[in-house]
C-alpha cells in the first residue's frame, strides 16, 4: 500500500504538485490521469524518489521512503528507448545489476520474461535490430524482471500493436493477482476504465477528482440517453427537458434533466420521429475527464 | 558501492567496444608519432638527381671559382649534385641574357639560374630564379659559396695568404646541455624531449576530446530516450555519475597502458632514444590526473546539454584550452621563467598540458611539481563535487539549455 500525503512540489514559482494525497491499495490499479502538463509526471518522480517533494509524505508499505525501496519500485517512463548499440541480454543484466540482482537471476529472468513475451530469439542480438514493439518489450521486461513491489507504468500501451496490447495487459494482470501495488498513467481514458478501480484525476497540480471510478460516475450524475433514428435532428429542440445533445453518425447522446425519467422522455419520442434504438447510458470516463478538466479550468 | 560497480562496468564495457574507441586507440598514435617523424625523415633526404644551374656573371670571374665550391656537394653514388654552366655570352647584353635563362628555367632546361649583380666589386650581391621558391638548400649552399669567393677576393687583394680562409669556415659550435635537478647534467637531445612533450599534449588533447564526445553522446542517449530516469529510479544520482566517472577513468587508463607499449616497442626499435623518457613518470602522472579533470568536467557538462550540435560546441572550445600550450610553447622554451606559463602552470585547466611541456624543457623544482599537481587533485575533487550537483538536475531538464544562472542556482540547490 502506498499512501501519499499533502504532496507539494515548487519549481521556482510554479506549483507543479499542489497538495495531492491518495492512496494506492495492493491488488488494483490505480489510475493517474490528466491533461498533458497536468503535474503527473512530476508526482511520479517524487513517488520515485527522484525528486524530493517541497513538502508532503511518501509512505510505501509501513515505510517512509529509504535507499532500498530503489530496489522494489519498477517504472516503465512514458519515452521509450533503450541502449540501441547494446545486446537485449546485456541491457536486462544491467539494469538488474542496478536493482542489486545477481547475475545468475539476472540471466534465469531474463530468458522466463523473453519467452513469455515471445522475444527470446532476440536474446543476443543488438537493440537496434529490432522492431520498434520488440524494443518495447525488452523495456518493459527492464522494468518489471526485479519482481518490483511498486509498479509505475506509464502509458504502457501505446505503441503496441492490438495482439501486444494484449499481452501486456494479461501481464500486467497477473501482476495484479500477486498483490502488487500498480500506478498506471495515461491519456487513453477507454483503457483507464476497463483496468482501474480507483483513479485520481488531476489538472495544474491539483487533485480534481478522486476515488472509485464507479462512485465517481455516480456522483458525476447526468441522465443520460443514447437515441437512434430515422429523419431530422431539429425536432430535439423543442424538448425543455434537454440540457444538452450531442450527435454522431449513428446515433444521438441526450442529457436531460434530473427530473424525468428516460421512459416517460421516450414515451414523448415515440409520437414524433421513428426510432431505431434507445439506452440509457452511463458517463464515460472519456466525458468525465473532458468536462471536469473543462469546469477546473474555468473555475480557475 | 556494488551499484556503482555496475554502472562502472557497463560504461566500461559497452564503450571499449565500440568501433570509435579501437579506431582512437590505434589511429591517434600513429597520426601523431608519423606526423612528428615525417618531416625529419623528409630533411634529411637529399636529391637524387643531378642539378643543372645555370650562372649569368658579367664579370666572367665566378664560374671556376663556384664550379670549384660546389663540386664539395655529392650524391650517394659519387656523382657531383650540381653541374654549374655558364650562361653569359659576350654578344648579349644583361636584359637578354635575364631573359634567355627564364626561358630555360621555364622549358625546365636548367634546374634555376643565379644571377650576379656588380660582380667583381664588394657590394656584389645575387638572385637565384627557379620555378619554385623555398629551395632553402640550394639557396644556403649558393650563399656559402658567394660569401667564400667574396671573402677570397679580398684576401688576394690585400695579399694574405687564402690558406687561411679554412680557418675562418672552421666554425666553433655550441652544445646545449640541461642541468636536472640534484645538479645532473644530462646530454638529451632537445629536439626529442621537445616533441615528447608534444605527443604527449596532443595524446592528452585528442584522448579528452574523443571520450568526452563518447560520455556526452550517450549521456544525450540516456536523456532523450529517458533511460535516465529508469536509471535514477535504481541508484542515486551520485552512484550513477561516480559509476560513469570510474568507468571513464578506465577507459583512458586502458588507452594509456596501450599507448605507453607502443611507446615502449618504439624504445626498443630505437625510433625514439630512451632519453626522451626521462621524465615519464610526472609526465605520466599530469596525463593521468589532466584527464581525471577533465572527464569530471565533462560529466557536469554533459549532462546539461540536450543536442550532439551543443555538445560538439563544448569539445571543441575544451580542446582549444588544451592546445593552449603548444601556442605558449616557443616563448617558453625561450624564456622558461616567463610569468605567463608559470601562471598557466596553477591553472587546472592547462596545468597538465602546460606542466606537460615545462617538464621537458626546463628544470622544474620539485616544489613546483608538487604544488601544482596538488592543486591538480584538489580541483578533480571540487569538480567532481559540483558537476554532481549540476548532474541531478541536468540529467532531468530536457528542452532549452539552461542558462550560466541557473547552472549556479543548481549549484546552490
Amino acid at each position: 500500500m502506498l499512501i501519499v500525503n499533502n504532496l507539494v512540489k515548487i519549481f521556482n514559482s510554479t506549483r507543479a504538485v499542489d497538495n495531492l494525497s491518495f492512496i494506492v491499495k495492493p491488488g488494483k490499479i490505480f489510475g493517474l490521469l490528466g491533461p498533458n502538463g497536468a503535474g503527473k509526471t512530476t508526482a511520479i518522480r517524487t513517488i520515485l524518489n527522484i525528486i524530493k517533494p517541497t513538502s508532503g509524505e511518501i509512505v510505501f508499505n509501513g515505510n517512509p521512503i529509504t535507499y532500498e525501496y530503489y530496489n522494489i519500485i519498477g517504472y516503465l517512463p512514458e519515452e521509450r528507448g533503450l541502449y540501441k548499440r547494446s545486446k537485449v541480454i546485456d541491457v536486462l543484466i544491467y539494469f538488474a545489476s542496478l536493482k542489486n540482482i545477481n547475475k545468475s537471476d539476472a540471466l534465469s529472468n531474463s530468458d522466463f520474461w523473453l519467452k513469455k513475451l515471445k522475444i527470446l530469439e532476440f536474446r543476443d542480438k543488438k537493440v537496434e535490430q529490432l522492431s520498434k514493439g520488440n524494443q518495447q518489450k525488452v523495456q518493459l521486461i527492464a522494468a518489471i524482471m526485479h519482481n518490483p513491489q511498486l509498479l509505475i507504468l506509464d502509458e504502457p500501451f501505446t505503441g503496441f500493436d492490438p495482439i501486444n496490447q494484449q499481452e501486456v495487459k494479461d501481464l500486467i494482470l497477473s501482476f495484479l493477482s500477486e498483490g502488487k501495488t500498480i500506478i498506471f498513467s495515461t491519456h487513453q481514458m477507454d483503457l483507464a476504465e476497463k483496468l482501474c478501480e480507483d483513479i485520481l484525476l488531476i489538472n495544474r497540480g491539483k487533485a480534481v477528482s478522486s476515488g472509485k471510478l464507479s462512485d465517481i460516475k455516480k456522483n458525476f450524475g447526468g441522465n443520460n440517453i443514447r437515441i437512434a433514428f430515422t429523419g431530422n435532428n431539429d425536432f430535439l429542440k423543442q424538448f425543455p427537458e434537454i440540457i444538452k445533445y450531442d450527435h454522431y453518425h449513428n446515433f444521438t447522446d441526450i442529457q436531460l434533466t434530473d427530473e424525468i425519467i428516460p421512459s416517460e422522455f421516450l414515451k414523448k419520442l415515440i409520437g414524433k420521429i421513428e426510432i431505431n434504438h434507445f439506452s440509457i447510458i452511463e458517463p464515460t470516463l472519456n466525458k468525465i475527464f473532458i468536462d471536469r478538466i473543462k469546469e477546473s479550468a474555468g473555475s480557475a | 558501492m556494488k551499484k556503482i560497480l555496475a554502472v562502472a562496468k557497463w560504461e566500461y564495457l559497452e564503450k571499449v567496444k565500440t568501433k570509435t574507441f579501437i579506431i582512437s586507440l590505434i589511429i591517434t598514435p600513429i597520426i601523431i608519432i608519423s606526423f612528428s617523424i615525417l618531416p625529419s625523415i623528409l630533411f634529411k633526404e637529399e636529391a637524387p638527381n643531378v642539378e643543372v644551374i645555370g650562372l649569368i656573371d658579367t664579370s666572367e670571374v665566378y664560374f671556376n671559382e663556384m664550379e670549384y665550391e660546389l663540386s664539395q656537394y655529392k650524391l650517394p653514388d659519387g656523382n657531383r649534385n650540381y653541374v654549374l654552366i655558364n650562361l653569359s655570352f659576350n654578344s648579349k647584353n644583361f636584359e637578354e641574357l635575364k631573359s634567355t635563362a627564364n626561358k630555360k628555367v621555364q622549358k625546365n632546361l636548367i634546374e634555376g639560374c643565379l644571377v650576379l649583380y656588380n660582380p667583381g666589386s664588394d657590394s656584389v650581391y645575387a638572385e637565384y630564379r627557379s620555378k619554385t621558391i623555398g629551395n632553402f638548400k640550394i639557396v644556403g649552399r649558393l650563399e656559402e659559396a658567394l660569401s667564400s669567393i667574396r671573402l677570397k677576393q679580398k684576401l688576394e687583394q690585400e695579399g694574405i695568404d687564402t690558406k687561411i680562409l679554412k680557418y675562418f669556415q672552421n666554425k666553433v659550435s655550441v652544445d646545449q646541455l640541461k642541468v636536472e635537478e640534484g645538479g645532473n647534467v644530462s646530454d638529451q637531445d632537445f629536439l626529442t624531449t621537445f616533441f615528447m612533450s608534444i605527443i604527449f599534449i596532443l595524446l592528452l588533447m585528442m584522448m579528452v576530446v574523443y571520450s568526452g564526445q563518447m560520455l556526452v553522446r550517450s549521456m544525450i542517449e540516456e536523456k532523450s530516450s529517458r533511460l535516465i530516469e529508469m536509471l535514477i529510479s535504481s541508484s542515486t544520482p551520485d552512484e550513477l555519475l561516480t559509476g560513469k566517472l570510474i568507468g571513464l577513468s578506465l577507459l583512458g587508463l586502458t588507452q594509456i597502458f596501450i599507448w605507453v607499449l607502443i611507446g615502449i616497442s618504439l624504445v626498443a626499435g630505437s625510433f625514439v632514444p630512451p632519453s626522451a623518457f626521462n621524465n615519464i613518470l610526472p609526465m605520466l602522472l599530469y596525463f593521468i590526473l589532466g584527464y581525471l579533470f577533465y572527464s569530471s568536467l565533462f560529466v557536469g557538462i554533459g549532462s546539461t546539454v540536450n543536442t550532439e550540435q551543443e555538445a560538439q560546441q563544448i569539445t571543441t572550445y575544451l580542446s582549444l584550452i588544451l592546445m593552449l600550450p603548444v601556442v605558449i610553447a616557443m616563448p617558453a622554451i625561450q624564456n622558461p621563467d616567463l610569468l605567463i606559463t608559470k601562471i598557466f602552470s596553477y591553472i587546472p585547466l592547462t596545468t597538465p598540458t602546460v606542466m606537460l611541456l615545462r617538464l621537458n624543457v626546463e628544470s622544474v623544482s620539485e616544489l613546483e611539481i608538487i604544488l601544482t599537481l596538488s592543486i591538480l587533485v584538489l580541483s578533480i575533487l571540487i569538480v567532481t563535487k559540483l558537476s554532481a550537483k549540476i548532474f541531478r538536475i541536468g540529467i532531468l531538464s530536457y528542452g532549452s539549455k539552461p542558462t550560466i544562472k541557473e547552472i549556479l542556482q543548481w549549484i546552490k540547490e
